[in-house]
C-alpha cells in the first residue's frame, strides 16, 4: 500500500518535472524569437541592406529612448510630459465615458421605455467612426483638453453602452422570477440581480473602450495637438526623425499594454465572486 | 377595462417613443444650426452640399467616386489580411513552438495602435496607394489573429483527443475538427477586422489622399465647409453600416450553426 503510494507520488513528481521543462523550453523559444528578431533588425540596418535614415537600429532606438528622458528636442517636451499629457487626455475621456455610458446602458436594458426613446439617438450616433468626429469637435472647441476629450468619449462611449446594455439583457429569467416571487420591487431586482449579472460583459465593454480611448488619442493628437505622444510621432515624422517615430510607437504600445494589464487586474477582483461559482 | 387603457398607453408610449426621439434630434439640429451656421450647417445646406457633391467633384470624383476609393483600398487590404491573419493565427494557435517564437514578437507589436503607424509608413513608403494598405493591413492583421489564436486555442481537448483515437492525423484534426468548432471565433475577427479597417482607412486618408471620403472631410475642415464635412461623415457612417451589414450577412451564410 505504502510502496504504492511512493510510486504515485514519484510518478507525479516525474511528470511535473518534465512539464516544468517543457515550459521552459517554450519560454526560452520565446526569448530566443525576440532576440533573433532584433539582431535582424539591428543587422539589416548595420549591414547597409536598408538606409539608416529610414529604419534606425534598435540600439539608435534606446539611445533615443534615453536623451528623450531629459531632453526637449525636436519636439519641444521630454518624454515623461508627453507620456502625461497623452494619459491625462485619454483617462479623462474615457471615465466620463464609463461614468456616462455604463448607467445610460443598463438603464436603456432594464426599462423599456428608456430603450425606446434613447435608442434611436444611440442608434444614429453608433456608425460615426471616432476618427470622423475629430474636425467636428475641432472647430467647435478647438484643439485643447476639453475637445480632444469629448473625442475620446465617443470612441469609448459606444462599446461601455452596447456591452452593458447587452449585459443587463441577457440576465437570466429564471433569476428575475425568483427574485419576483421573493416580493423584490423592479428596482431591487435592477441592482441586486441585473447589474451583478451583467458585470463581466460590462468589463469586456471597458475593455474595448480602453483599447479605442488609446488608439484615437494617437489620432487626435496626430491631427490638432501642442503635447503628447501622438504629436512627438507627427513632430518626428516632420522632421524626418524616424527613431523619434518609433520611439513614440515603442512607448504608446508599452503603455497601451501595461493600460490593459491594469484593467484585468481590477476585473480579476470585480469578478472573483465569478471564479468561486 | 382598466387593462385595456393601460395596454394602448403602453402602445402609444412604445411607438412615439422613437419617433419623438429622433424629431427632438433634428429639432436641436435646425435650432442649433440656425443660431450658429458657422459652427453647424443645417439639414438642408447639408442637402444642397450633397447634391453639389454630384455636379461639381472635388478632386476629380463625386461622392460615389470617394466612396468607391476608400472601399476599394479597405476591400484589397482586407482579402490579403484574411489570407495571412487567419493562416497566422491558426499556425500559433496550433503549434506551440510557433506561437512561442512568433508569438512573442506578435505580442510586442500588436498593441501599437495601427494610426500610430502612420506617420512611420509615410515616412517609407510616401503617400501612394501601397501605404494605405498597407496600414489598413496592419490594422485588420491584429485582431484577426488574436480572435483566431484564442478560437483554435479554445477547441475542447476531448474532441482533439477523440479524433486522435479514431486514427486522425495531425493535419486531418487541424481541417476537420479544429478549424471548423473556432469558425465563429474566426469570423469575430473577421467583423472587427471590417470594422477596424474602415476606421483606419478614414484616418490614413485625413492624413494625406487625393480622393476617398477621409480626404473629403479634411478638404471640407480646411476649406471651412462644414456641410461637406457633415456630407463626407454622414456618407462614412452609411456606408460603415452597409459593411457590417454584409459581413452579418455572409456570417450567416458561411456558419448558420453561429448564434
Amino acid at each position: 500500500m505504502s510502496t504504492d503510494t511512493k510510486k504515485l507520488d514519484e510518478g507525479l513528481k516525474e511528470y511535473q518535472r518534465q512539464q516544468q521543462l517543457i515550459n521552459l523550453k517554450y519560454r526560452l523559444l520565446s526569448a530566443v524569437g525576440i532576440i533573433v528578431f532584433l539582431l535582424m533588425w539591428q543587422m539589416v540596418v548595420k549591414l547597409g541592406i536598408v538606409n539608416e535614415a529610414r529604419l534606425p537600429a534598435p540600439t539608435a532606438i534606446l539611445n533615443t529612448i534615453m536623451f528623450k528622458i531629459h531632453n526637449t528636442p525636436p519636439d519641444g517636451n521630454v518624454l515623461w510630459v508627453n507620456i502625461l499629457s497623452s494619459l491625462q487626455v485619454a483617462l479623462s475621456g474615457f471615465f466620463i465615458a464609463i461614468i456616462i455610458g455604463i448607467p445610460l446602458g443598463l438603464f436603456m436594458g432594464w426599462w423599456e421605455y428608456a430603450d425606446r426613446f434613447l435608442r434611436p439617438i444611440f442608434e444614429l450616433m453608433r456608425p460615426i467612426p471616432p476618427i470622423a468626429w475629430i474636425p467636428i469637435v475641432v472647430v467647435w472647441m478647438g484643439i485643447g483638453l476639453k475637445a480632444k476629450g469629448l473625442i475620446i468619449f465617443f470612441t469609448a462611449f459606444v462599446p461601455c453602452v452596447i456591452n452593458s446594455y447587452t449585459g443587463i439583457k441577457l440576465t437570466n429569467k429564471t433569476l428575475i422570477n425568483v427574485s419576483k416571487t421573493f416580493g423584490a420591487s423592479n428596482l431591487e431586482i435592477f441592482y441586486k440581480v441585473g447589474i451583478p449579472s451583467a458585470l463581466p460583459m460590462t468589463f469586456a465593454g471597458i475593455r474595448i473602450a480602453l483599447g479605442n480611448s488609446w488608439s484615437t488619442l494617437v489620432a487626435a493628437e496626430m491631427l490638432a495637438s501642442s503635447a503628447g505622444l501622438g504629436y512627438m510621432i507627427q513632430i518626428g515624422r516632420q522632421v524626418a526623425r524616424p527613431d523619434i517615430v518609433i520611439v513614440g510607437m515603442i512607448v504608446i504600445g508599452a503603455i497601451g499594454a501595461i493600460l490593459s494589464g491594469l484593467l484585468s487586474f481590477i476585473e480579476h477582483r470585480f469578478l472573483k465572486w465569478k471564479v468561486e461559482h | 377595462m382598466h387593462s385595456n387603457t393601460k395596454n394602448i398607453v403602453h402602445s402609444i408610449l412604445y411607438w412615439s417613443l422613437p419617433v419623438l426621439a429622433v424629431s427632438l434630434i433634428i429639432i436641436i439640429w435646425i435650432v442649433f444650426s440656425s443660431n450658429h451656421p458657422e459652427l453647424m450647417p443645417g439639414p438642408f445646406s447639408v442637402w444642397e452640399r450633397l447634391i453639389k457633391t454630384f455636379t461639381i467633384p472635388i478632386g476629380g470624383a463625386s461622392l460615389l467616386g470617394h466612396v468607391w476609393s476608400s472601399l476599394q483600398r479597405v476591400l484589397a487590404a482586407l482579402l490579403i489580411s484574411w489570407t495571412f491573419g487567419i493562416s497566422f493565427g491558426i499556425l500559433i494557435g496550433w503549434n506551440r513552438a510557433a506561437s512561442a517564437i512568433f508569438g512573442s514578437i506578435f505580442e510586442i507589436i500588436r498593441p501599437i495602435p495601427p494610426i500610430a503607424w502612420i506617420p512611420i509608413i509615410i515616412m517609407w513608403f510616401g503617400i501612394g496607394e501601397f501605404p494605405k494598405i498597407l496600414l489598413v493591413f496592419i490594422g485588420t492583421f491584429v485582431p484577426l489573429v488574436i480572435n483566431t489564436r484564442a478560437g483554435i486555442e479554445m477547441v475542447d481537448k476531448i474532441y482533439i483527443n477523440v479524433g486522435k483515437v479514431f486514427g486522425g492525423s495531425n493535419a486531418q484534426i487541424l481541417k476537420e475538427i479544429v478549424i471548423p468548432t473556432a469558425l465563429p471565433s474566426i469570423f469575430a475577427g473577421i467583423r472587427t477586422s471590417v470594422s477596424s479597417g474602415w476606421t483606419t482607412v478614414l484616418a490614413a486618408e485625413m492624413l494625406a489622399a487625393r480622393q476617398g471620403l477621409g480626404s473629403l472631410v479634411t478638404k471640407g475642415w480646411q476649406g471651412s465647409d462644414m456641410a461637406l464635412v457633415l456630407v463626407a461623415v454622414i456618407t462614412i457612417a452609411i456606408t460603415g453600416s452597409v459593411l457590417s451589414f454584409a459581413i452579418m450577412k455572409l456570417e450567416k451564410a458561411v456558419c448558420p450553426w453561429n448564434n
